[in-house]
């Protein structure tokens, strides 16, 4: 067992924090503030490139694909050091979908979208869920019918994220629709722009965006495939299940608790509040579990680098963390009280008014990337072997 | 950075796996329950004979040096195999002595300890069981070249079978938290030192000692007069570390023996593991307990680079002491009926996980430190 961090990895930590020092303004905070909901701005999108110049983004991937072949641990520095400043930059959904790419692209796809997606010039959209239901994915209904040299896509996804922003949609659709279920879906890589595409903005209860999307009559070339035709399922469920691991996610998990830690610890309001010893109880037991999500977190990294695919912790993973930002929007509310309602634009409102926006938005994690209810069925089958039910 | 056990601390808990399964089977840690005898002397033996009475002790004194993570994996197996010798009120007080002793005390007690002819104890908690030094108001006079001691001491583990026992005492009256302590070793015999036996749920040998003026030569002073409260906080956050891994120990075993039971048992024509109710009791279980695991790990690993783990340490006890016989509980729950008949072996793990989760902080107490550690106390 080792839980340090090598002086190599430090090297690189303070290498990040200096990048970050020199390169995020205030100008790009107030940038980020004054453009949620509607994608990304210009100092965003300049960020983003520098970042990709330093090959930060997805670092750890083999060089002929613009990685670095860097060291996982380093990857997870990265994304750790991002997230602390606050740079609300998803950038692990910009390389979500390469580990897919790079096993069942091909040579084309590969050349094409990687070095792109490591420097931030491609970015895709998640083009999974339908209203017909999200959790249950391998339902979906979009068509997508071969015709000559060309795919013809008809349907509707929804909770599109980031479709506004990005330049490729990462889309499921129907290919067979008399094979089994799993059978018959595939994967396409369709620029956003594709003629017959239509967004439309969805607003969330925090007052996030995300949209609906809609396929009328839309041709791509039959070279938008990713890998074989029918062969979907089993190329997305790979990339989703290391898509769960890393910094990042297990960031989304506890940065409202850290951030309330600090708020607790350096602000007049948070230390009155802290003079309440069963509220210091409540903080110290949120500080136990958020440990438990790191540990986590790198009990996959340290399994994935070790080259095993891991078959139940990614989803342990998946449930203590969402569960445990949940709780944590509870915990924190019931300290702050009436100062935790208040919303953007009042002076009292502590943190700018973003606690309630977290409170309402901390629930997608429980759902989004697998719910914790499935989460749970695939830890129990394939991690401890407990039979399938008889329904 | 990898979490992960390396290919030597494989080893080293399989093969104290493999020797606990067939030389502390649950048929013997009934018998040593049942009070035929204190603890296993055979199964005391061998421990020593494997060497590992002596692990991370110097190679001077017979010992292994070997990193503390070691010790606590060997500790995750005696807890897995509720080994029923007294290995952790004996190492907690030699290792305060290898670390804080004098080199002829060391050489005097050490070597015993480690070959197995020597068993020791530590006494630490009073009434009201606090684990905040300022608890500890035992008190030690310093009269000629002796020390007296009058009060109580209580949970003290393995007492009975001790030969001598690393007593914590308020030397310097009026002295309060850390300030005027000393650590004395105590001939379990002495005149004026009588204790009773507690009765415990997992029906493991606990004192209580009340010390009526006995006299303990000035020699025994283990460490500084007066300036023990630092090896005194040191000493039970080992102990508590080593309690951690006991209790990862066990509650992994207990969980595995309900997988397998919900595999096996049926109801309504198909095994309960096959409802996702019982399923998600399952991943739960398993979530908590590797939670707790890595928590000690972590806390393992910082006391081996000698860095300070007061922080990682409570932490970890805060979680185990909530989840792990949560975890257990669920297990319990699955077994329902048969898990309540004392026949059946579940109940040998689950009544331990439950009472060491009781012993040596509660997780409020340990999130009172946990809650210093980060900060959060207004000045
Ligand atoms: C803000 C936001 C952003 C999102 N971004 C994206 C995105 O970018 N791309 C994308 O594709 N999707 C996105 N999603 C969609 C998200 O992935 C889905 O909401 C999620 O997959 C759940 O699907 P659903 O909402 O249709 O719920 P349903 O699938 O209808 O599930 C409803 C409930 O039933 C439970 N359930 C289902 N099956 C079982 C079972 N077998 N056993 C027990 N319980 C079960 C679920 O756990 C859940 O609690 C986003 C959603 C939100 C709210």
């Amino acid at each position: 067992m080792d839980f340090g961090y090598s002086e190599d990895n430090e090297r690189f930590r303070q290498q990040i924090k200096d990048f970050l020092k020199a390169n995020v303004s205030r100008e790009f905070r107030a940038e980020v503030r004054e453009m949620q909901g509607k994608g990304m701005g210009p100092l965003a999108k300049e960020l983003i490139l520098k970042i990709g110049e330093k090959g930060w983004i997805g670092m750890s991937w083999p060089e002929e694909y613009g990685g670095r072949n860097a060291d996982r641990i380093d990857q997870y520095i990265f994304e750790e050091e991002l997230v602390r400043a606050r740079v609300p930059l998803n950038i692990g959904n910009f390389i979500e979908q390469a580990p897919a790419i790079m096993s069942a692209g091909s040579e084309a796809q590969k050349k094409y979208f990687i070095p792109r997606l490591v420097r931030g010039e491609v970015t895709f959209a998640l083009g999974y869920t339908e209203p017909s239901g999200g959790t249950d994915l391998a339902s979906l209904k979009t068509r997508a019918v071969e015709d000559g040299d060309e795919f013809v896509i008809n349907g509707q996804k929804t909770f599109t994220s980031g479709a506004e922003s990005a330049s490729h949609i990462y889309l499921m659709a129907r290919t067979d629709p008399d094979s089994p279920k799993h059978d018959g879906i595939s994967i396409f890589l369709v620029p956003i722009d594709t003629p017959g595409i239509t967004i439309r903005p969805l607003w969330t209860l925090a007052g996030g965006r995300t949209n609906e999307v809609f396929f009328d009559e839309v041709r791509i070339p039959k070279t938008a495939i990713l890998g074989e035709k029918n062969q979907g399922w089993y190329i997305g469920s790979k990339a989703l299940n290391l898509g769960r691991a890393g910094a990042m996610r297990y960031y989304t998990y506890v940065s409202l608790f850290e951030e309330t830690l600090y708020f607790a610890r350096s602000n007049p309001l948070g230390q009155q509040l802290m003079a309440d010893e069963i509220a210091r109880d409540k903080m110290a037991e949120l500080y136990c579990e958020a440990q438990v999500a790191r540990l986590f977190t790198l009990r996959s990294l340290s399994m994935i680098r070790r080259g095993i695919n891991p078959p139940y912790e990614i989803s342990s993973e998946k449930v203590w963390g969402p569960e445990f930002l949940v709780k944590s929007t509870e915990v924190v509310s019931q300290i702050l009280g009436p100062y935790h309602q208040l919303w953007e634009g009042s002076e009292l409102a502590p943190h700018r008014g973003s606690f309630p926006k977290r409170y309402v938005s901390a629930m997608v994690s429980t759902f989004g990337h697998g719910s914790t209810q499935v989460m749970r069925d695939a830890i129990a089958r394939r991690g401890l072997g407990l039979p399938r039910g008889a329904v | 950075m990898d979490v992960l056990l390396n290919d030597d601390e494989e080893l080293l808990r399989d093969q104290a796996r493999a020797f606990l399964i067939k030389e502390s089977p649950t048929a013997l840690v009934r018998e040593v329950e049942a009070g035929s005898k204190d603890y296993d002397a055979a199964l005391w033996k061998k421990a020593a004979e494997l060497g590992w009475l002596g692990i991370t002790f110097p190679e001077l004194y017979g010992g292994t040096p070997a990193p503390f993570s070691d010790l606590g994996l060997l500790f995750e197996e005696m807890g897995r195999g509720m080994a029923p010798i007294p290995i952790h009120p004996t190492l907690v007080a030699a290792l305060t002595i290898n670390e804080i002793g004098s080199a002829q005390q060391k050489e005097s007690l050490l070597p015993a300890v480690i070959g197995g002819y020597k068993m020791l104890s530590w006494a630490w908690f009073e009434h009201g069981g606090d684990i905040d030094l300022a608890s500890v108001q035992l008190a030690a006079k310093v009269e000629g070249d002796c020390l007296r001691l009058s009060g109580n001491k209580l949970f003290v583990d393995g007492f009975q079978q001790a030969d001598q026992c690393l007593v914590v005492c308020r030397s310097q009256s009026g002295s309060t938290g850390n300030e005027g302590i000393t650590l004395v070793l105590v001939d379990t015999d002495s005149e004026g030192l009588s204790h009773s036996r507690l009765p415990t749920l997992a029906g493991d040998i606990q004192d209580e000692l009340c010390f009526d003026d006995v006299a303990v030569p000035l020699g025994n002073v283990i460490g500084q007069l007066h300036e023990g409260g630092e090896a005194a906080v040191a000493m039970f956050e080992r102990a508590v570390i080593l309690n951690c891994a006991m209790m990862v120990g066990a509650s992994h075993k207990a969980i595995e023996m309900t997988f397998e039971y919900a595999k096996e048992r049926e109801a309504f024509g198909q095994p309960i593991g096959s409802f996702q109710a019982i399923q998600h009791m399952c991943a739960n279980m398993v979530t908590w307990v590797d939670g707790a695991t890595l928590l000690t790990h972590e806390a393992l690993w910082k006391l081996s680079q000698g860095l300070p783990a007061s922080k990682e340490i409570s932490t970890a006890k805060a979680f185990c002491n909530e989840r792990c016989p949560a975890a257990l509980r669920e297990g319990n729950q699955i077994h329902a009926g048969i898990a309540q008949i004392k026949e059946y072996d579940l109940q040998l793990w689950y009544r331990r996980v439950a009472a060491w989760s009781m012993r040596m902080g509660t997780s409020i107490q340990h999130r009172r430190i946990v809650a210093r550690e980060i900060d959060i106390v207004p000045k």
